[in-house]
């Protein structure tokens, strides 16, 4: 499915669209329309509490199921988009107000002009909500959908026009696919910016696809994790286990694993023995994974232990979930779906999380001593995690926050100074 | 002569009750050859406190501790010095490494004999020459999939009138040649000679739906064949009825369904599945296979869904007596309308995926219920 300017068409007038784009496209900008923040959070507001009532269960509910959320966290996520947190969140992100410097010029913010949106395919509503923040900001944009894409993209932005038509000229969306790079390069060059998310493979994809007059700004894979202490309680390991069965270890701010802040082989057994049954009681509580992956875990445990002699790891699993217990300290991906890691790391070791940059997102710290919170949280924020919380709340969701350290907004924005004539 | 070549030289192909227990017996023979001659698979089984010599009846072959194909893409298992190892095949890498498998004589020759029994049974042999057209790799010597392999050997059923490959090798890699593959179609109708077509149930299903848009219609001559292998691979989300398949092959190429053949098999365990005229797979008297629950392992009765374990004595030089594949299958044992007597694999989808494509009657519910 498109969408060009506000019309829906079938993919088969993709080719015709496409060559008539470097025409339309840059219409409002030689007009001179800008597009008011006001009118997008008009429309998302509208389009937020509709999707609250229950209008779009058709396409709600199956993404309720598949992200096995309880209605209430699918409202907050939807509450996110209503005027109150988007007045807040740009209050936060964009400096909108013209400040003169100096008596003798100006300082704007301008939108950055056309962004490409290259959206993964993992979370449904990405797409759409990566160009609701291009709106935000000003920009027209121009979304690739995601191989699969389910049409809730093109749902959701069309009922946006409906509700506010002058945003039409601002959203195009193409059904490019990822192996078309003759189109995508098309496309990236008549944009001011590549905004993608995803893999490395994804991230350099979109690298090589640009011009160098075209800025890439990346919302890559990162890799978050918890930093335990052996005081931490019963109850932070039990929220640490629902959190992770609740994402299934499938969003970036997911805890992949543990790092236990010691140099201990035993109190390292000792807390993945207390976790173990955190987890095991969590996956209980909350009702496994689907078949098809409870099936996926099955053989990824049965290897682990297959390969145990040559890695060294120890596997403790049960009921479709796993700890495993390894030497090293490197921060990786687990194999997801309530499978966790469990590895030493002293906290006079943690500067070498440094290696990992931009990789690195979340971690919780779970320790019963306020200070030592406080002090292991400098040092991640020093080797650079960019959000530290407790133990429960890795994935929580705070309007105006920042995205991977960085504030959206800002990202696909641009200052203007202009001088004042004496 | 061993039981294994005993059990490739077995006439009824299908005959799974009076094969059981020469069947049992091969695999014997194979695991304890195994277990001697790579320390690798002796390891596994020592892990398990599993002795082959114990084999003496099914029961005990279905502990034989089995294989993930995982395994066997980071391992490099051999059981015969790196001379007797004739052919190298490795899996296609849908998601990247490759399993390495090697055939020495032995396995050549007992393979040989299931081709020709199975070619028999389903009517694929002929000595009239045909043109056959690939869609798949223009096999060379640094592709060493089996399924390019296994493309260009099933172009011996029948004496070859010309080649044609969908993927030809070029001097920048493997391209697609759509146009070659028309005219070569275009020239096979007009032929007195039948043609066959070789390849992905994928790729034919995209190029035959691409002629219909295209309102290119032929009318192959008679006994010509649609042949597919290798499976649907990534595109369980494209996945046709099999009806509609059917009916796209006989619009376009005016091919009947009773001469559109499928075939399934794996790099891990190169056993010939061809499915019969009501298009199920039945399982061959080389092979068994045991579908186990994945929160336990145990195996499931007849018509569960679970992890698809796959058994054969028939490879010599590397140890895959017994692998779990990323499947999930159902074995049918209800009576089949063609008349084979063996039960009948049906893949319902690959393990890790979160919305299981289905066919099969009442596994749906099953899936999503668990066990309940």
């Amino acid at each position: 499915m498109i969408l060009y300017r506000g019309e829906v068409y079938d993919n088969s007038s993709q080719d015709e669209l496409l060559d008539k784009l470097p025409t339309d496209l840059y219409t409002p900008i030689s007009e001179g329309r800008k597009l008011d923040v006001s009118t997008v959070i008009d429309a998302c507001d509208q389009l937020a509490r509709r999707v609250m009532a229950g209008d779009f269960s058709e396409i709600t509910d199956p993404f309720i199921e598949a992200f096995n959320i309880s209605s209430e966290q699918f409202n907050d996520m939807a509450r996110m988009f209503t005027r109150e947190k988007l007045e807040y969140k740009c209050s936060i992100e964009l400096t909108d107000d013209t400040k003169v410097i100096d008596g003798s010029f100006t300082r704007e913010r301008y939108p950055l002009g056309v962004l490409l949106h290259i959206a993964a395919g993992n979370v449904d509503v990405l797409p759409a909500y990566s160009v609701v923040e291009g709106l935000l900001a000003g920009n027209i944009n121009i979304l690739k959908l995601p191989m699969g894409d389910s049409g809730l993209s093109v749902r959701l932005l069309t009922e946006l026009i409906k509700a506010q038509p002058s945003i039409s000229d601002f959203v195009y969306v193409f059904d490019v696919p990822s192996t078309d790079t003759e189109n995508i390069k098309r496309l990236a060059d008549l944009s001011d910016a590549v905004v993608v998310w995803g893999g490395d493979m994804a991230v350099r994809a979109a690298r090589t696809m640009a011009n160098t007059n075209t800025k890439i700004i990346s919302w890559g894979h990162k890799l978050s994790f918890a930093y335990v202490y052996p005081d931490c309680s019963d109850e932070d390991l039990r929220l640490l286990a629902e959190s992770i069965c609740v994402t299934n270890q499938l969003l970036c701010s997911s805890c992949q694993g543990i790092f236990v802040a010691t140099d201990s082989k035993e109190e390292q057994t000792s807390v993945a023995g207390r976790f173990f049954s955190c987890l095991k009681e969590a996956n209980s509580r909350l009702g496994s994974v689907s078949y098809g992956m409870r099936a996926k875990n099955a053989i990824t445990i049965y290897n682990e232990r297959l390969e145990s002699d040559d890695t060294g790891h120890e596997i403790i699993s049960e009921d479709g979930v796993s700890v495993i217990i390894s030497d090293d300290s490197s921060l990786e991906l687990s194999y997801l779906y309530r499978n966790v890691w469990v590895k030493r790391l002293p906290f006079d070791k943690t500067g070498e999380l440094k290696k990992y940059k931009d990789y690195l997102q979340t971690a919780a710290v779970l320790t019963s001593d306020k200070e030592t919170f406080a002090r292991t949280a400098r040092r991640l924020g020093d080797v650079g995690v960019v959000r530290i919380t407790s133990a429960g709340k890795m994935s929580r969701m705070n309007s105006g926050e920042a995205h991977d350290g960085m504030y959206a907004l800002r990202a696909y924005s641009r200052i203007v100074e202009t001088e004042i004539l004496g | 002569m061993g039981f294994t070549t005993r059990l490739f030289s077995y006439k009824d192909i299908y005959d799974t009750e009076g094969s059981q227990e020469l069947f049992v017996q091969a695999m014997k023979e194979n695991c304890i050859h195994h277990y001697g001659n790579c320390e690798g698979y002796r390891e596994i089984l020592d892990k398990f406190s599993f002795d082959p010599k114990a084999i003496s009846s099914f029961d005990d072959v279905v502990k034989i501790p089995f294989i993930p194909t995982l395994y066997l893409k980071h391992h490099d298992l051999q059981s015969v010095p790196k001379r007797k190892q004739l052919i190298k095949a490795t899996s296609s890498g849908t998601s990247g490494r490759m399993s390495r498998v090697s055939l020495d004589m032995k396995t050549i020759t007992d393979g040989a004999r299931m081709v020709i029994n199975v070619g028999r049974y389903h009517k694929l042999w002929s000595i009239k020459p045909v043109n056959y057209i690939i869609f798949g790799y223009q096999p060379t010597k640094s592709n060493q999939t089996a399924v390019s392999k296994t493309a260009l050997g099933f172009t011996f059923f029948a004496p070859a009138a010309g080649r044609t490959f969908a993927l030809e090798n070029t001097s920048s890699g493997y391209k697609l040649s759509w146009d070659r593959v028309l005219k070569a179609m275009e020239k096979a109708s007009k032929s007195k000679l039948p043609m066959r077509t070789i390849g992905f149930p994928a790729y034919t299903y995209f190029l035959l739906r691409d002629m219909k848009a295209k309102g290119i219609k032929y009318k192959m001559p008679k006994g010509s064949m649609v042949t597919l292998g290798g499976g649907w691979k990534q595109f369980y989300t494209e996945k046709v009825e099999k009806e509609d398949f059917y009916s796209l092959v006989k619009e376009v190429l005016d091919i009947d369904e009773d001469h559109i053949v499928e075939f399934f098999g794996a790099v891990e365990h190169p056993i010939l599945y061809t499915d019969c005229k009501c298009h199920h797979f039945h399982v061959p008297v080389y092979s068994r296979v045991v579908i186990r629950d994945p929160d336990t392992f145990l195996p499931l009765p007849d018509g569960q869904p679970g992890l698809v374990n796959l058994m054969t004595p028939m490879m010599h030089a590397t140890p895959v007596t017994s692998i779990m594949t990323d499947d999930l299958g159902v074995l049918h044992s209800e009576e089949c309308p063609c008349g084979a007597k063996s039960p009948w694999l049906e893949i319902i989808g690959r393990v890790g995926i979160g919305d299981i494509v289905t066919c099969a009657a009442g596994a749906d519910e099953y899936l999503k219920g668990g066990k309940s």
